[in-house]
């Protein structure tokens, strides 16, 4: 009978592995590295809509991946993947020594192609180089979750009440309310890293996520909104809300209502007109938090710098060529500083990438200047500079990319109060909804769950269905005014690679004030 | 991989285990392998590369199972699964989880039961994709990037441009991209179809973009099949090609265009907006534009789009649903009237019974139930493949597009006049939620001016933002050419049977004026 897959199973395979990725993976003639990703996660969710029950499932995730670096006449890479069941653990090592092999085959022919085709080629040959990967310092550790009601002690059935009490709550409301989805989920993961230089690193992460997703109708308006609270914690956040200096969320079942409430309340509200012209703008915290994701966090990721990403997320307007970018220039006002920092808490938070780099604060805008990228190990041995940590992937049997960590604006000095009261003018966007990003990340549109208009200093009109567009650089020039209230929030789902990896990560930022065009709603042109 | 046959016997054994069990109402196990081949190109004349920047795979095979329990509070359903073993003991820890999940959902009413549609396509697949090798693997990803390099190579433009060859690679020639192999085996058996059923399904696609950066020149090159032997570099040669016919884009300034959107933004707009709108579960939650409207006219006469599951040659094509039910043809908007919806089992079940159809749909349940065919519950995931680790979701599978007066496109671009040719689109969101049908989306290159019927200059990349509402756009479409290609856009399900679709009253806005400037 198969053995239960339980996360503690790590300790026991920890030792084979190590031996694997060191021993054995260097008795291949050709191979200059390998590493060895293992992961296994216990977890539980639950789902309802409008006030009934849909699912909940109880169980657990276990897979594999592998990269080896290897060649005959040039070096390349080639990597290999797959999930696994209960039904593999007596063959394990067996699995991992046949997903070490394939990788190296793979890598070998890649080597052997590479060869032909760089000398085919001609000049256009010359860029095509052994695939390398900058050193770092080997470390062996363990890094525990943190959380206070371990995932693995929840009862799935309460989880279903709960998450169906919060979807009746939600739909009592309004009745404007016409559809509501609310879900919940709570899990312990713990991944397994060991490399041909002797890295073994284990880490453990606990993570609890609660989203909402609300639609309102009013008339021939409508409003769908969907927010989620999440933390790398266990239940308590949910049932108690988070209260942390820098993530800050009521009790799941309020955070609910309240996206309810808005849903409601801009379902009556008249949309937004859009203008020719930039105005002033004022953004919230977590408006912010989707600003630093598209403008800030994606163009500072090194691959698609590299334009590794062209294909697909696109590349970045910071980088032509090697000896033409933006570093060390002006790219923001003074008053923007800007930062990825894998040591703050919530979703982006970790202490090892996915190739066991020790992951460190990277600033990218100091005072306005350009300074650096994300990297990984092979972007840095290209671009230069020592790796920061920021590979990784959403399964262990996907290949790690360059993702943000927790990517952020910097707080400033001013209150809030007093950038809104500064305005004769304006608008106030408060909380992030839809983006859509200029493919070198060089425009952004981006609609926010409200704006309202800002007469006087004070807030007047609230709209629905609008946002603003503007040009990245200009729009990070034109910022007069950074808050003190930085706030960080989850990201649930940031799409990137081929095939497509959705990863929860951070960002966050505090109120900020700037220039841009509005957007608003396409009325007046329907026929 | 695991044998079809051995599919089939885990799902029979599973089904006749998980039947005879006392508090099992009803049942379905479905049994799947897949594979997933995938070599990622990286090739950058100006930056170290590896050309094949990730030639990689991955695998999985299990056991799903969704049962109806009967329990004192009534029945309830749940579904489980276990990964890697298709033995009895895989199937009961499978059936373990599917009791402890159960819940009571009052719009459960049953699994799936036969249509009464027969199935029409069997023994499709290509055998050679379903064992392709390591070397194999590689080797595909390397064929698109020489194709690539040879038509760069051969390019007088580039050569010109350069002032010698050895000075071509100063022009930032890129190619990016992959080539993707799937392999999809499933069995499927439940209480109402008692006979194994099993699909086998393999796939081919390329999917490259080239850029002579320097000149920020972008062209794009697909190629969709399921016969390994079909598989060329065309891809590659067709991704630069366009790139090079690219050079020299102008700007464009804000306004109003007619726009005749290629086959790629038609895919696009597809995927975002208008298959969204037309799915199922977008009704039920009141979340799409076409509330209420189903019978009535949605967009232009000329339009009519169609799902196809079942024919014989194009990629997405699949013998059953991953519900066991037969695929086919979904009318989706015929002549410009909205006349069905993409749905699974579930549903469609549901929104029949809904006190609320004939607001959400427009009609009442007899007269819906034409548009509410299942040929489209599908149990994708993790980049393609059919998972054992899900109950089945929603999905389109070939989707075609056709004009009720197709023309060629040179006749379409002689009838437009003046105007835009818009081939490539990216980050096509619907901005202020698909009920509102506002979307925005940039014009990332493969893109023309149109000025006295003809194509007169190509469009700087990156340098115009269409803000615009799609259910204007299906209002004022004035042509569409006959030629449609399969055509894919990153991460998506289906595949478009694209033409080309001709729209006035396009509002562009003219963006990124600071890169002219950028040192």
């Amino acid at each position: 009978m198969a053995r239960k897959i339980t996360t503690d199973l790590v300790d026991s395979i920890k030792e084979m592995v190590h031996h694997l990725a060191t021993t054995h993976a260097r008795s291949f003639a050709h191979l200059t590295y390998a590493d060895l990703r293992i992961e296994v996660a216990e977890g539980k969710a639950a789902a309802a809509e409008n006030g009934s029950s849909k699912f909940s499932t109880e169980d657990y995730g276990f897979a594999f991946g592998v990269r080896v670096l290897a060649g005959e006449r040039m070096i390349a890479p080639g990597y290999f993947g797959r999930s696994l069941g209960a039904a593999d653990l007596d063959q394990l090592e067996k699995l991992l020594k046949e997903g070490l092999e394939k990788a190296y085959r793979r890598a070998m022919a890649n080597g052997e192609l590479k060869a032909t085709v760089r000398e085919k080629f001609g000049s256009l040959g010359d860029s095509l180089m052994d695939a390398r990967l900058h050193p770092i310092q080997v470390r062996q550790e363990v890094v525990p979750a943190e959380c206070e009601i371990d995932p693995r002690t929840m009862v799935l059935g309460e989880m279903v009440r709960y998450t169906t009490d919060v979807s009746k709550q939600v739909g009592g409301v309004h009745a404007h309310l016409k559809y509501n989805f609310i879900s919940t989920m709570t899990q312990l993961s713990r991944e397994l890293f060991a490399s041909s230089e002797g890295a073994l690193i284990d880490q453990a992460f606990a993570l609890t996520q609660g989203l909402c997703y609300v639609v309102a109708v009013a008339g021939e308006t409508s409003q769908e909104l969907y927010d989620v609270l999440g933390h790398q914690r266990g239940w308590e956040i949910l049932e108690r809300g988070v209260d942390e200096p820098f993530i800050k969320f009521p009790p799941f079942t309020e955070f609910a209502r309240v996206l309810a409430g808005e849903a409601v309340e801009l379902a009556a509200a008249p949309a937004l007109p859009s203008t020719d012209r930039e105005v002033a703008v004022v953004t919230d915290p977590h408006y912010n938090t989707l600003v630093s994701h598209e403008i800030i966090g994606h163009p500072v990721e090194l691959d698609r710098v590299l334009k590794m990403e062209t294909a697909y997320a696109g590349r970045s307007w910071l980088l032509r060529t090697l000896d033409e970018h933006q570093v060390g220039k002006p790219v923001a006002s003074p008053l923007v500083t800007a930062y990825s920092d894998p040591s703050l808490p919530g979703y982006g938070h970790y202490k090892y990438d996915h190739e066991g780099t020790p992951a460190r604060r990277v600033v990218h805008i100091e005072k306005g200047i350009f300074k650096g990228f994300m990297n990984s190990r092979q972007t840095a041995a290209i671009f230069g500079g020592d790796p920061n940590g920021h590979w990784k992937a959403t399964d262990a049997s996907l290949v790690p990319l360059i993702r943000m960590s927790n990517t952020v604006f910097a707080q400033g000095e001013g209150h809030a109060r007093d950038i809104i009261a500064e305005v004769d003018h304006g608008y106030y966007l408060v909380g992030h909804r839809i983006p859509s990003i200029a493919e070198s990340r060089e425009n952004f549109r981006i609609s926010a769950r409200k704006v309202y208009e800002i007469r006087n200093g004070q807030l007047d009109q609230l709209y629905r269905d609008g946002g603003i567009m503007a040009d990245t650089k200009d729009y990070l020039m034109k910022v007069d005014a950074v808050g003190s209230d930085f706030r960080l929030y989850p990201i649930p789902n940031c799409g990137k690679g081929q095939p497509m990896q959705t990863k929860k990560l951070g960002n966050g930022g505090p109120t900020m004030r700037s220039r841009a065009r509005l957007t608003g709603a396409v009325v007046g042109r329907m026929e | 991989m695991i044998a079809t046959s051995e599919l089939a016997k885990a799902a029979k054994q599973a089904f006749e285990y998980v039947k005879a069990q006392p508090d099992i109402q009803e049942c379905e196990v479905f049994a799947a392998a897949d594979g997933a081949l995938l070599t990622r190109v990286n090739y950058t004349s100006h930056i170290p590369c590896n050309g094949v920047e990730e030639p990689k795979s991955t695998e999985s095979y299990g056991i799903g199972i969704q049962a109806a329990v009967k329990t004192p509070d009534g029945i309830t359903i749940g579904f489980g699964s276990e990964p890697s073993d298709l033995t009895l003991e895989g199937a009961k820890r499978a059936l373990g989880k599917a009791r402890q999940g159960a819940v009571r959902d009052p719009e459960f009413h049953s699994l799936p039961r036969p249509t009464g549609e027969p199935r029409t396509l069997a023994d499709y697949h290509d055998p050679k994709l379903l064992h392709v090798q390591d070397e194999g693997l590689v080797e595909a990803g390397w064929k698109v990037v020489t194709g690539a390099l040879r038509t760069f190579m051969a390019s007088s433009r580039l050569a010109e441009l350069a002032g010698s060859e050895a000075a071509m690679k100063r022009l930032g020639l890129i190619l990016g991209g992959d080539v993707t192999m799937l392999q999809e085996r499933v069995a499927i058996v439940s209480t109402h179809m008692p006979t194994v059923q099993v699909d086998e399904s393999t796939l081919i696609m390329g999917f490259l973009t080239a850029m002579v950066e320097a000149r920020n020149a972008k062209g794009s090159g697909w190629s969709t099949g399921t016969r390994l032997d079909h598989f060329t570099d065309e891809a590659g040669v067709d991704a630069a090609t366009n790139a090079i016919q690219a050079i020299g884009g102008e700007r464009v300034r804000s306004g109003d265009y007619t726009v005749i959107f290629g086959k790629q933004p038609v895919t696009d707009i597809l995927n975002n907006l208008v298959l969204p709108a037309c799915t199922a579960s977008s009704f039920y939650s009141s979340s799409t534009p076409f509330v209420g409207k189903l019978g009535k006219p949605v967009a232009s006469p000329l339009l009519t789009i169609y799902d196809h599951g079942a024919m014989p040659g194009f990629m997405g094509s699949k013998g059953i649903t991953c519900e066991g039910l037969p695929t086919g043809r979904t009318d989706l908007i015929r002549n410009g009237v909205l006349v069905g919806c993409l749905t699974n089992w579930y549903e469609a079940q549901r929104l029949l019974r809904d006190a609320r159809i004939t607001e959400k749909l427009g009609v009442e349940a007899a007269a819906a139930r034409s548009a509410l065919l299942p040929r489209n519950g599908f149990r994708f995931g993790a980049g393609g493949g059919r998972q054992f680790d899900m109950p089945p979701g929603i999905a389109a599978s070939n989707v075609v597009v056709e004009g009720a007066e197709s023309s060629s496109l040179d006749e379409l671009i002689a009838k437009v006049r003046n105007g835009l040719y818009v081939g490539r689109i990216w980050y096509t969101y619907p901005i202020n939620g698909l009920r509102a049908g506002d979307f925005t989306c940039t014009v990332v290159g493969d893109s023309f001016i149109i000025k006295d019927g003809r194509l007169a200059a190509p469009i700087k990349a990156n340098a115009i933002r269409i803000n615009d509402n799609f259910i204007r756009l299906l209002a004022h479409i004035v042509g569409i050419t006959k030629d449609v290609k399969g055509t894919l856009v990153w991460a998506a399900d289906e595949v478009v049977y694209a033409p080309e679709v001709a729209v006035t009253g396009v509002h562009l806005d003219e963006i990124a004026g600071f890169m002219e400037d950028l040192t």
